[in-house]
């Protein structure tokens, strides 16, 4: 399959779902995508990426929401946000845009693991440096990641236990520093390679094959279907 | 033909107090192949870089002299108009690597330069062929080892085929075998090879002429035969690392028994990393892991350290391990160098100020680990292991990038500790793993088999 029409039918799945209105339409394509996650190696570690927003995003949504008259829950009043409470229908919204945020990240992930960058960005037909530099924004995820385990396990190589929200935290700013570095290296290593060169071409397409158009024609009608109907 | 060439160069990086490169003058003729040698700081990358046009136009900086590649001058020339003319490897090449295959990641330079896009793929598979990379060509670059990366990286810089190869220590990371592989194929095309190395006995015998750098000056220039007896009168130790370690410091007691590994197995995946492995480790004795990349030495040490679970098989240990990692760069989470230590230690700075004493960065207490050079943040590693006063220390790696002279002192570092705790060295340097262990353990086709051992004046009862 061409990473153009996996791209195509990526977009598609995440705005049916940002389109769709009832609950069970979003959840199956979240379902869905999952699936499509699942083919990934280490895929949990970006699922759970995707649905840890989505699943703070249902219990903080309806307790800070002002919606709907079916009171199921009051709590106390506080500075700025005023009185907390919970309404069936703060719920139903919350879990909607949960599983829209869900989706939505369940389709980056996917993206992000399962899709061929280099491509990606072999197909772009404009704006290759833009393309590229989102290729190697994306690339940096994994990356992180791996810089994260490196981590932990020099610290515990000393003793000392990562554990908790508290502890992960401490890693935020080393990884934070260590990408501009790694940024920096490669920038070194493209500009000695001649990127920024007068006039650069480019490896042939690779073409798509019917399978690829049926995709993105399918990605297409879901995307109007879901806009229209769902 | 000269074609690069340095007159007069001194340049320095933006808020340096002192500059890399002082007054270097230097001349690369066509086919020749230049062995750059010199301490941890010396200015060879920088030179290397100077040449390759990135200094100054990516660093920035002060820049006196002149510096000509191909009859460009790198002052009014950006890197990319010389490249193709000049191709650069670095030493990491996990941090040069663009592309997610390894066909896309050669192209690319081909594409920078406007190669005919017909052309594109059919010299990429023959620069791939060239460094016997040929069947990697649709892997993906995560997935590679050190070593095929850097074969990758190789085929990169030759598929532009530039009349000067630049190489910054770019078998750092590779053992002889590989290390040996990698150099032979760089220097056997027509392009001049600038090559900056740590360990001088594997190219020396490759190069045509030695330049060697000391605080950014060069203090040799000459032919290979010449150079070699300039340093084994001047600088020995790059002609034999470590050799410093008198042969009575290996008398030793072996204590009690403090890590037991017994037919341990660990699998990633379908791959087998370390198939029913035996390792003791006593007390008061300095063991070598060598063998080639890949033949699962580092598994086994992070076995030993807790760091990984065994599949099958069990270890036991007795008292604190500590377990320094091959990348120093994972030694900089905290933003003081001394509070970096002190990690180990539950805070305890004053032990962490002793320990970075120790490894010769006393006055670096307060700077960010960051900001520190690669030989000094190998440094700051070892102290945040050392500082935790293991019963079990295991060094992966311990020797990357670092030059002969600290080698000799990491030698002493370790052999003067020894009685306190079992050392495991993991290494590809074999000279070192020589130098500095009482006994060599090695990975030959997936087994573990003993090396040389030294003598011992009296067994210890297991503890």
């Amino acid at each position: 399959m061409s990473a153009t029409a996996g791209l195509a039918a990526l977009a598609a799945l995440a705005a049916a779902a940002l389109a769709a209105e009832r609950h069970l339409t979003v959840a199956v394509l979240a379902l869905l995508l999952l699936a499509v996650c699942a083919r990934a190696p280490r895929w949990p570690v970006y699922v759970a990426g995707a649905l840890i927003p989505a699943g703070f995003l249902l219990l903080v949504s309806p307790v800070v929401g002002n919606v709907g008259y079916d009171e199921l829950w009051q709590g106390p009043r506080v500075p700025v946000l005023g009185e907390l409470d919970v309404t069936s229908e703060e719920l139903e919204l919350a879990a909607l845009q949960a599983l829209r945020l869900a989706a939505v990240g369940l389709a980056f992930a996917a993206y992000a693991v399962l899709l061929d960058h280099d491509r990606l960005v072999q197909a772009a037909r404009f704006a290759r440096r833009s393309v590229l530099a989102v290729a190697l924004a994306t690339r940096l995820v994994p990356t992180l990641e791996r810089d994260a385990r490196g981590y932990a396990e020099a610290l515990r190589g000393r003793g000392v236990y990562v554990d908790g929200v508290r502890g992960r935290a401490t890693l935020l700013a080393p990884l934070a520093a260590g990408a501009l570095e790694r940024a920096l290296n490669l920038a070194e290593a493209m500009e000695a390679r001649g990127y920024g060169g007068a006039q650069p071409t480019r490896l042939p397409r690779t073409p798509w094959t019917p399978r690829d158009r049926a995709l993105v024609g399918a990605a297409a009608g879901l995307t109007i279907l879901a806009f229209l109907w769902l | 033909m000269a074609v690069a060439r340095a007159e007069r160069l001194t340049f320095a990086y933006p808020g340096a107090l002192r500059p890399s490169l002082c007054d270097v003058s230097l001349t690369i003729e066509a086919g020749e192949r230049v062995l750059l040698l010199g301490p941890s700081g010396s200015g060879k990358s920088t030179l290397l870089r100077a040449f390759a046009g990135l200094v100054p136009h990516f660093h920035g900086g002060r820049f006196a002299g002149r510096v000509e590649v191909g009859g460009l001058d790198t002052r009014t020339s950006r890197p990319a108009a010389l490249a193709g003319t000049v191709a650069t490897v670095f030493q990491n090449p996990e941090e040069q690597v663009v592309m997610t295959r390894v066909a896309a990641e050669v192209a690319f330079g081909l594409e920078n330069l406007g190669v005919e896009p017909s052309s594109i793929a059919a010299r990429a598979r023959e620069a791939l062929a060239a460094v016997g990379a040929q069947d990697l060509a649709e892997r993906r670059t995560f997935e590679l080892s050190a070593g095929e990366l850097q074969r990758v990286c190789l085929a990169s810089a030759l598929a532009l085929e530039p009349s000067v190869l630049l190489l910054d220590e770019p078998t750092s990371q590779l053992d002889p075998a590989a290390a040996d592989a990698f150099l032979e194929r760089a220097c056997g095309g027509r392009a001049a090879v600038v090559l900056a190395e740590q360990r001088a006995e594997l190219p020396l015998d490759l190069c045509d002429r030695v330049v060697f750098l000391e605080a950014g000056r060069i203090v040799l220039d000459a032919p290979r035969d010449e150079a070699l007896a300039w340093l084994g009168a001047e600088r020995s130790s790059w002609l034999s690392a470590t050799n410093s370690v008198a042969a009575g410091a290996f008398e030793h007691e072996r204590g009690a028994l403090v890590c037991r590994a017994t037919r341990v197995s660990l699998a990633f995946g379908e791959r087998l990393a370390v198939d029913r492995a035996d390792l003791e480790l006593r007390r008061g004795e300095v063991v070598a892991l060598t063998g080639p990349n890949g033949s699962g030495k580092t598994t086994l040490a992070k076995l030993a350290a807790g760091l990984l679970e065994p599949d099958a098989g069990e270890i036991v240990r007795t008292g604190r391990v500590s377990y320094l990692a091959q990348d120093p760069g994972r030694y900089v989470v905290c933003e003081r160098a001394d509070q970096e230590v002190a990690l180990g230690v539950d805070g305890d700075l004053d032990r962490a100020r002793a320990a970075l004493a120790a490894v010769g960065l006393a006055g670096f207490e307060d700077r960010h680990p960051r900001d520190l050079s690669t030989g000094e943040r190998e440094r700051l590693a070892l102290a945040a292991v050392l500082v935790t006063a293991p019963d079990v220390l295991i060094l992966d790696e311990p020797t990357r990038g670092v030059d002969p002279v600290r080698k000799e002192q990491l030698a002493a570092l370790i052999r003067g500790g020894r009685a306190r705790r079992a050392t495991l060295v993991v290494t590809h340097d074999r000279l070192f793993a020589e130098h500095v262990a009482d006994r060599e353990l090695s990975f030959h086709d997936g087994a573990l088999v003993p090396g040389h051992r030294r003598g011992t004046r009296s067994l210890a009862m297991d503890g």
